[in-house]
């Protein structure tokens, strides 16, 4: 099965469009990554919060199913910089750190153990949606965006798993 | 309605600034600033690098004086028209001018649009649009004489009076030939009116955009602005804005004005709060 995961900003929602998209790089990292996911059939969505469902269910459209795939929407801290959401926190970078390198490898054992605790603390509300990629086995990762260019950590992967 | 103003056409959404360039030593605002023609043509430069989509060229100020013979605007407006034509192929160039004879003389040398501020005076200034397949605008001066201030000039209703005569105008063009969508309406502030009557059409504009043709606004820096607020010319630019966001949030489509750069700003901010234009670039609690 593919597994593909985005962000859960909602710069990515047709209501919040600008003439110069903010996002435009992320965009074209979210909108073939989904098309890459779909090529294989429906997708069913993951989110933690009713907005990540709505961005994916938007990103899904018609093609919203049970499966065979599955989109997760999420991101990571929202405290990288002084300009972020919710300010500076040293303890981001580090955070972000895990996590970025168990979706760039899809090794997503070190994803079960993350302190969602800390997660809050460093606005990333969508964190327990990450912890349930734990479960599963990767036969291939690949990312295609991992930046914070708003203070916020986003990512685009994706994965074909063996189940 | 898509907007056709001779090479170029713009989408029913789109607003347009259109620049005043003077090639006159009188006029009210710049009083012979570009009176030179490098003058002109510098300040033709200086508007395209801001924006403006339209330049309005005009040899012959609005208000009373000196006679200009057809002669002597053809002298001050041809051979610039051509040259700006030459230095941008693809601006629009409109031609502020009631006479047929000049109309004819500029658009043979690639005027786009003839802009009569003088409400048909010149019955064959639409046969002249027609044959040269430019735009024209109809404005409304209440049957004023060229080059002439209003005297106690009185409507029983200036907007219906303003509705009457544009449309009425617009039809005479279309059946001269000039294409539907290139055909503009223009109230003409100040134009055979005293200040309460472009008062009352700037308030009410949005009943002269429901006649579905495009409606122009020539506000920028005019007396009832002035007469408004008692100020002179030169400190007429925040009224100036404040009757344009009116406008815009009417729905006007093209604005005949000094100041480009503060235009542009204020119109498409009224336009992004009135939902029909989206923020430039949002991101503020997106992220």
């Amino acid at each position: 099965m593919r597994v593909v995961l985005v962000p859960s900003t909602l710069a990515l929602l047709p209501d919040y469009t600008s003439i110069e998209d903010p996002i435009a790089d992320l965009r074209a990292s979210v909108d073939a990554a989904v098309a890459w996911l779909l090529a294989d059939g429906p997708a069913a969505v993951r989110g933690a919060t009713p907005a990540a469902k709505r961005i994916g269910d938007e990103l899904l459209g018609d093609y919203r199913g049970s499966g065979p795939g599955l989109l997760v929407v999420a991101n990571g801290t929202a405290t990288r910089t002084e300009k972020a959401p919710g300010h500076f926190d040293e303890r981001a970078e580090g955070f972000d750190a895990l996590v970025g390198a168990a979706l760039r490898t899809g090794d997503f054992g070190p994803l079960a153990d993350l302190d969602l605790d800390l997660a809050g603390e460093l606005w990333a509300p969508d964190a327990s949606a990450l912890v349930a990629l734990a479960g599963l086995v990767t036969t291939s990762a690949e990312t295609d965006y991992d930046a914070a260019p708003y203070g916020v950590q986003y990512w685009v992967t994706r994965y074909t798993c063996a189940s | 309605m898509t907007l056709k103003l001779g090479r170029q056409s713009f989408a029913d959404d789109a607003t347009l600034m259109m620049a005043i360039v003077n090639r006159t030593p009188d006029s009210f605002y710049d009083k012979g600033a570009t009176w030179a023609e490098d003058k002109a043509f510098d300040r033709v430069v200086r508007v395209v690098d801001e924006g403006a989509e339209i330049v309005d060229i005009g040899g012959i100020k609005a208000a009373p004086g000196v006679f200009i013979d057809a002669d002597e605007e053809k002298a001050r407006v041809v051979g610039f028209v051509a040259r700006v034509r030459d230095a941008f192929p693809d601006l629009v160039i409109s031609v502020d001018t009631w006479r047929a004879s000049v109309g004819r003389a500029v658009c043979e040398v690639g005027a786009d649009v003839l802009n009569d501020a003088w409400g048909g005076a010149d019955p064959a200034l639409v046969d002249v649009a027609a044959e040269f397949d430019a735009a024209i605008i109809c404005t409304h001066t209440g049957g004023a004489t060229p080059r002439t201030r209003p005297f106690r000039v009185e409507y029983d209703d200036v907007v219906a009076a303003a509705i009457t005569d544009t449309t009425a105008y617009a039809a005479r063009a279309l059946a001269a030939g000039v294409a539907r969508d290139s055909i503009v309406i223009d109230p003409a502030h100040d134009f055979g009116k005293n200040t309460f009557h472009s008062l009352e059409l700037t308030r009410r504009l949005h009943e002269m955009v429901a006649t579905g043709w495009p409606v122009l606004v020539s506000l920028s820096n005019k007396d009832f602005v002035g007469e408004s607020l008692d100020l002179p010319v030169g400190e007429r630019l925040t009224g100036t804005l404040a009757a344009t966001a009116i406008s815009a949030l009417a729905g006007a489509r093209i604005y005949r004005v000094h100041e480009v750069v503060e235009t542009r700003q204020v119109v498409d901010m009224v336009n992004t709060i009135a939902g029909r234009r989206p923020p430039q670039r949002a991101i503020r609690g997106l992220a």
